[in-house]
């Protein structure tokens, strides 16, 4: 079973002539152990895509399924309980709280899920496999763009979800850094059986897919 | 409260100048409730000495004992208790040799009549002779002695002081206990009158006659002159000041919680329930609202031992804690007006591109 499926899923804004049809009959799975990537332009639909794949949006038609889980049925506590345990986000922007130091983004992990995430020796493993290790005393507002969005990478896998949603993880990276991003994904989803599925317009990071779709004005396609 | 205790403690400044604001309202807040209280005890605390319950007054005095002259033949028609006393008052100007001139309050008593039983002297003893009297402690910070003779006006001739009594404040000037038979002296009024009322301790206390109308002593105390305007006018001050405070640091809390949105967007797309957001900013309110009175009420603590003895500060706990409530109340309602906008913040809106 797929860890994720989006089935004829269409979103829609507006009313009448203001109506926008933003996603159109999309159908997209994702599988644990495969990092899938969505590639487009901006203003293809990715962002919205991954709203309703992570359950922050309904889709006005079709069907998204989280395991065997369908995520029309369930309402905003259960949603709220869902995108915590199953569901990592690894947000382009404002993705850490700037008043909470590097430790403290996961301490407040535990604080709301005191189950079920990583332990110390793995969190102190990928700390050193993101070359971020020696900033856990460090608050977001003193890194570097790069080292940002490293932590916020840490940050969504702290939790230990079986879905992984990544929008733009590589935006704020040099090539180096990429293939470290890239090769850590690829290796999640590999050695912990992970579904990554990552939104971008980075096509450095197609050589560690397993599955890319092209969206172009709402329509998905499987490249 | 992880949350709350995080960002107090990395915005210092923004959070410091917030319970800054508090710690001036609270402080502004105990100290006029601290003013108003003090003016409000010297207008009474004679009164409140002797556990007095009731009082009865000519019925043409406007019931103000200083205007009451009851005479011997209405003094015939009552029959009084061991709970009950007669007492005269008369506004007088207290001089001795050497020592500076005291406006004060003459009250005229019996002997061995409950009001001077409940006299606690704190220094001599209790006037056994009409030419004896007792006086407020006040009257020893501005210099008087045991011993000293004292004046009373220009009828009377001298009093000797024979000893101290603590909080005996009448209408904002100390008190001075003397007999009744001085209280017609100075009063300049005839043997025919017995004295200006009559004092109970029972609740229950009621006199038959027209001539005399008796008073719950709260009902005796707002018509000591000036009482209940004071009293009033501190109130709306303090209320308005509550109201206003309530308005800035509602303020101030919604802007807070406006700027801290991106942020709870984001939390909220972790799938952090909104319910831990809205006790994150009430219990943030409350750390706030409850560091600034602790600050406050230090200050004021600090500000009463650096005043002056004379000023007619004093405090009262069921009143502080009244305050202290008020404005930990304002806080919280502060604090509520943007859980509405945390409930309804949108996580879509950070995960752009």
């Amino acid at each position: 079973m797929p860890a994720l499926t989006l089935a004829h899923v269409s979103k829609q804004f507006g009313h009448d002539t203001n109506q926008v049809t933003v996603l159109k009959d999309v159908n997209f799975e994702a599988e644990a152990g495969q990092v899938s990537l969505v590639i487009g332009p901006s203003g293809s639909g990715k962002s919205t895509f991954l709203t309703i794949a992570g359950g922050i949006q309904t889709p006005t038609a079709g069907e998204v399924h989280v395991q065997d889980q369908s995520l029309q049925q369930l309402e905003g506590k259960a949603r709220d309980a869902l995108r915590l345990n199953k569901i990592g986000f690894i947000l382009q922007a404002y993705n850490l709280i700037p008043y909470l130091s590097v430790q403290d983004q996961f301490t407040l992990v535990d604080r709301v899920k005191p189950h079920g995430n990583l332990t110390a020796a793995q969190l102190a493993n990928l700390l050193d496999q993101l070359g971020i290790a020696n900033l856990t005393k460090q608050y977001p507002g003193e890194l570097s763009g790069g080292q940002t969005q490293r932590v916020a990478i840490a940050r969504a896998l702290y939790q230990n979800p079986d879905i992984i949603l990544a929008d733009e993880p590589t935006a704020a990276l040099d090539s180096d850094r990429v293939k470290v991003v890239g090769q850590l994904l690829h290796d999640l989803a590999k050695q912990h059986n992970k579904a990554i599925v990552v939104v971008t317009h980075d096509l450095r990071l197609q050589e560690f897919a397993d599955k890319t779709y092209a969206i172009m004005d709402g329509r998905m396609t499987l490249a | 409260m992880f949350l709350a205790l995080k960002e107090i403690r990395h915005e210092k400044l923004r959070y410091g100048l917030i319970v800054g604001m508090v710690v001036l309202v609270s402080y502004l807040v105990f100290v006029l409730s601290g003013l108003a209280y003090g003016l409000a005890q010297q207008n009474t605390q004679a009164i409140a000495t002797w556990d007095a319950q009731k009082i009865a007054v000519t019925s043409d005095a406007n019931d103000s004992l200083a205007q009451s002259l009851m005479t011997k033949q209405t003094a015939k028609k009552v029959t009084l208790t061991s709970h009950e006393a007669y007492i005269g008052q008369a506004g007088v100007v207290a001089k001795a040799k050497g020592q500076p001139k005291l406006s004060a309050q003459f009250l005229g008593i019996n002997r061995g009549e409950f009001i001077y039983r409940k006299l606690i002297v704190t220094s001599g003893h209790k006037p056994t002779t009409a030419r004896q009297i007792l006086v407020d402690d006040s009257f020893k910070t501005n210099g008087y002695h045991l011993g000293d003779k004292v004046s009373l006006g220009a009828t009377g001739g001298k009093f000797k002081i024979v000893g101290f009594t603590h909080n005996a404040k009448l209408s904002v000037a100390p008190v001075v206990y003397g007999t009744l038979g001085t209280w017609r002296t100075l009063s300049h009024v005839t043997s025919d009158f017995k004295a200006g009322g009559i004092v109970s301790n029972r609740s229950d206390f009621k006199l038959k006659t027209s001539d005399l109308k008796t008073l719950a002593m709260s009902q005796f105390i707002n018509k000591l002159p000036g009482y209940s305007a004071q009293n009033t006018t501190f109130t709306f001050m303090i209320a308005f000041l509550m109201v206003i405070a309530m308005v800035v640091i509602a303020v101030f809390l919604y802007i807070l919680t406006m700027q801290k949105l991106p942020n709870y967007a984001v939390l909220r797309a972790q799938g952090i329930p909104a319910k831990v957001l809205v006790t994150t900013t009430i219990s943030q309110a409350l750390i706030l609202v409850v560091g600034g009175l602790v600050i406050g009420a230090a200050l004021t603590a600090a500000t009463v031992l650096v005043l002056p003895a004379g000023l007619p500060m004093s405090f009262n706990l069921p009143l502080l804690a009244g305050v202290t409530g008020g404005i930990l109340l304002t806080g919280v309602l502060g604090a509520l007006i943007p859980v509405r906008i945390i409930l309804h913040v949108d996580p879509v809106s950070v995960i752009g591109g």
